[in-house]
């Protein structure tokens, strides 16, 4: 994955550092996987257990839940959207629609439906956002309760169990020895890197974040490229949340706690600018990596809970400081 | 408070910004209890002139002395503690306080580490009453009018007890009844000996009020006289009066069939009953002074901000231009006023700003062909002489001409029938501007019908076969270029009969 991230980043990602020193360059672009590297190096050293085939496939596995979220964020930051905090609330959806709507309709039915419905959250905290102009955070903490609110009240704030454990047994099958759940991450971070770095649309988000001013005097349709990022968002993490549904045969509507915050910890450590305009899915990606491989070192090590928390606040803290740090030399 | 002597004496001032002469030794002299206006074209030099007597701005030479005494400020708070105060053209209020809290915004009274509310409500009143002004301190400043904005401006700028006040453009948005009340506060505040800096573009006011009057003229001082002698014919003569060499060669094309035109159109606030025609193979000048909507009227007819009455007309057929898209579609392209602002993207390269209308042109299946994309900026920047010649260069990287090159090129792929121009040379060096006249002419010369949005005069004039002039929202009949003269066109733009 590290390979071919820093690989498909040479396209995208390159062009906001080069205006700095050569050094701050390099840093940039090749410092995350460094970082990745020498965390592998570090964990393989102090941890048995670490650089195993078990453990590997379990941190890919729970990578894969959190990076489909991680492909959607990254529109929302590059278009300028801040974030989408509605995240737990469209997990949830995915995850409790695609088990409960099963007995009724059936099983692909259901997952499609479940998605669906978390696009149309996404879609509806994204016109909030493109076309009244509501603050990103306020408009997806508010669709996200709202919507939360709704998943609880249909199901009852019950838990909801799968009936139907052969979707299970697909979710959690092998292909040569890759969990599927995995393939369809990369799959999806293969679709969201082509929309993002190659597709007009994805040009478009771009520039949007970049100058919403001036992307809209070049007849850039901006309102619609800005609840596009969100809708984006919205299919994302309804699919994350389907899946994570039929892994585990249960849903609880809080479900998705927490997932947005991860989410944002990965793109922003990969380097994508929380002010708009930079940053592109394998960069994401590659935050992601890096910041599951920590987490999962200082698990093997015992680090205690807070102290993962502070390490993970610093990251952000840092990544932020650089992104800003990088923008002032790049003149903007 | 009343002193004999000078209250201002600012001699030899410069200021250079990079690559620009803003102002070159401009000296300016205001007496206790007199008003001296400060005239001048856009872009004279007056608001410069202005933020270094406020402190906003450090001169690069020349000095400032204030009650005779040589003064260095550094920033705003250093001229306030002097004594001098400005009251802005553009409010520096907030609209959710009070009254009285927004004229003590900063400075409220305090007592044991409270603040007084009882007190500042009666000085307010009283300050307010010493002006005339029928206004309620408790009221909550955003339910006032503008005009009753502007006043609490003024009283929040006399409360402080200044010496020297300086209003920048004060009756920009007030009708001629309430400019007669803020005369009638400006002699409040001459009787209080309060010096008084008063810059305007209407001509007639400044004879009304001023004592002294000072022209400005391409950062330059022409002349400074009593108002008493002068007349708005000859002040007009000493704001425009320089040699008019042709800069501006014009190439000459064929004029053919009306391409764009606008009938009544309005948007119910920065422009009205706007009407004019441009033909294939012409350039219409709209020009006016700063504020009288010529922005707002572009950017309804490009679909950013739809007019709401009145109709658009491209090749005899209605169009409903209500977003850009539409615009793009009818064959009009836009090139916004202030280019790092509205014009670029930053972030982007020359090649992805070039291509940012067409992108779904060059794209198969949603993919983007880098190699029809790299051919179309490789393309511009050879046409136009973009420079550096590296379409894969961030935009930001380039000099300001060459970035206006870029944004142009980008329109011209949409092959439009119409180009509007917002001020296409402004902040760009005298070589560029020549070469984004010569690019102009071309596409003229090619057809195309362009509107050209400037400020200067001499451009204006030297380039343009029509110009239609705009005042407080309103559009003259079009001039044509046998009756140019910056006599004429000043003018319409200021309202005043020429001489």
């Amino acid at each position: 994955m590290t390979d071919a991230s820093a690989a498909l980043s040479e396209e995208t990602g390159s062009t906001r550092f080069r205006k700095d020193g050569r050094w701050a360059a390099l840093l940039s672009r090749a410092g995350l996987s460094i970082a990745i590297l020498a965390v592998i190096a570090y964990g393989s050293a102090v941890s048995p257990v670490f650089f195993t085939t078990g453990n590997l496939v379990n941190v890919m596995t729970s990578m894969a839940i959190i990076g489909i979220v991680v492909v959607g964020m990254t529109f929302v930051l590059v278009v300028g959207g801040l974030a989408d905090l509605s995240v737990p609330a469209t997990i949830a959806c995915g995850a409790i629609l695609s088990l409960a709507l099963q007995p009724m309709i059936g099983p692909v039915p259901a997952f499609v439906a479940a998605i669906g419905l978390a696009g149309l959250c996404g879609l509806v905290s994204g016109v909030l956002v493109g076309y009244v102009g509501i603050n990103p955070i306020i408009a997806t903490l508010g669709i996200g309760t709202i919507v939360l609110g709704i998943v609880q009240a249909s199901v009852g704030g019950v838990i909801v169990y799968g009936t139907n454990p052969e979707t299970a047994m697909l979710v959690k099958s092998r292909l040569f020895g890759i969990p599927t759940i995995v393939l369809i991450f990369l799959a999806v971070a293969l679709a969201g890197n082509f929309l993002l770095a190659r597709s007009w649309w994805g040009r478009w988000t771009f520039a949007t974040g970049g100058n919403p001013k001036a992307a809209e005097a070049a007849a850039v349709p901006v309102r619609a490229v800005k609840a596009g990022a969100f809708v984006i968002t919205g299919l994302c993490s309804g699919l994350s949340g389907a899946l994570l549904g039929l892994t585990l045969q249960s849903a609880r509507p809080l479900v998705g706690t927490g997932y947005e915050f991860s989410a944002i910890t990965a793109v922003v450590v990969g380097g994508v600018s929380i002010m708009g305009g930079a940053g592109s899915v394998p960069r994401a990606v590659a935050g992601l990596v890096f910041v599951q491989l920590l987490t999962n070192v200082m698990v093997l090590q015992g680090v205690r809970t807070p102290v993962q928390g502070l390490v993970l606040g610093l990251l952000i803290a840092g990544a932020v400081a650089l992104d800003v740090a990088l923008r002032r030399r790049g003149g903007a | 408070m009343a002193a004999s002597g000078s209250a201002l004496r600012m001699r030899g001032i410069s200021k250079t910004f990079p690559g620009v002469k803003a102002l070159s030794d401009v000296s300016l002299c205001a007496e206790y209890g007199r008003v001296h206006a400060i005239v001048g074209e856009n872009g004279a030099g007056k608001s410069t002139l202005m933020k270094i007597l406020s402190g906003a701005y450090p001169p690069s030479a020349g000095t400032t002395e204030v009650d005779g005494a040589e003064v260095r400020m550094r920033k705003p708070a250093d001229a306030q503690k002097l004594g001098i105060r400005m009251v802005h053209q553009e409010l520096n209020l907030v609209p959710d306080l009070s009254v009285a809290e927004n004229v003590y915004l900063g400075r409220m009274p305090r007592r044991r580490g409270f603040v007084d509310r009882a007190a500042m409500l009666r000085d307010t009143k009283a300050v307010l009453e010493e002006l005339g002004a029928a206004i309620d301190p408790k009221v909550r400043l955003g339910e006032l009018s503008i005009s009753q904005q502007q006043l609490v401006e003024i009283a929040k700028a006399y409360s402080a007890g200044p010496r020297i006040i300086v209003l920048d453009e004060p009756t920009s948005s007030l009708s001629e009844h309430e400019t007669a009340a803020l005369f009638r506060i400006l002699r409040t505040m001459k009787a209080a000996g309060i010096a008084i800096i008063y810059i305007s573009h209407r001509l007639k006011e400044v004879l009304e009020i001023a004592d002294d009057v000072t022209v400005l003229r391409d950062g330059r001082l022409i002349d400074t006289r009593p108002a008493a002698g002068i007349t708005a014919a000859e002040m007009i003569r000493l704001m425009v009066g320089r040699e008019v060499t042709n800069v501006f060669p014009k190439t000459p094309s064929e004029i053919g069939t009306p391409v764009l035109k606008v009938v009544g159109l309005g948007d119910g606030r920065d422009f009205q009953d706007i009407s004019f025609e441009v033909r294939a193979g012409e350039i219409l000048g709209l020009t006016g002074l700063v504020g009288a909507g010529r922005t707002e009227l572009a950017r309804a007819i490009f679909g950013l901000t739809p007019a709401s009455e009145g109709r658009i007309e491209i090749n005899g057929m209605a169009a409903a231009i209500t977003s850009p898209a539409a615009a793009v579609k009818a064959g009009i392209a836009y090139v916004p006023e202030d280019r790092k602002d509205s014009g670029i993207i930053p972030s982007m390269s020359v090649r992805e700003n070039i291509s940012l209308p067409v992108l779904r042109r060059l794209s198969r299946l949603g993919r983007v062909s880098m190699s029809a994309d790299r051919r179309l900026a490789t393309k511009y920047t050879r046409d136009f002489a973009i420079a550096p010649p590296d379409p894969e260069r961030r935009i930001e990287q380039l000099s300001g001409g060459n970035q206006q090159k870029a944004v142009i090129a980008r329109w011209l792929s949409t092959s439009p029938s119409v180009l509007i121009l917002d001020e296409p040379t402004r902040g760009v060096d005298v070589g560029a501007k020549a070469e984004i006249h010569r690019i102009i002419g071309e596409l003229v010369a090619g057809g195309m019908a362009v509107v050209m949005i400037s400020s200067e005069l001499p451009e204006v004039l030297g380039v343009c076969d029509r110009v239609v002039v705009m005042r407080d929202g309103r559009a003259s009949p079009p001039v044509a270029r046998a009756e140019f003269s910056e006599e004429r066109i000043m003018a319409l733009a200021t309202g005043e009969a020429a001489a």
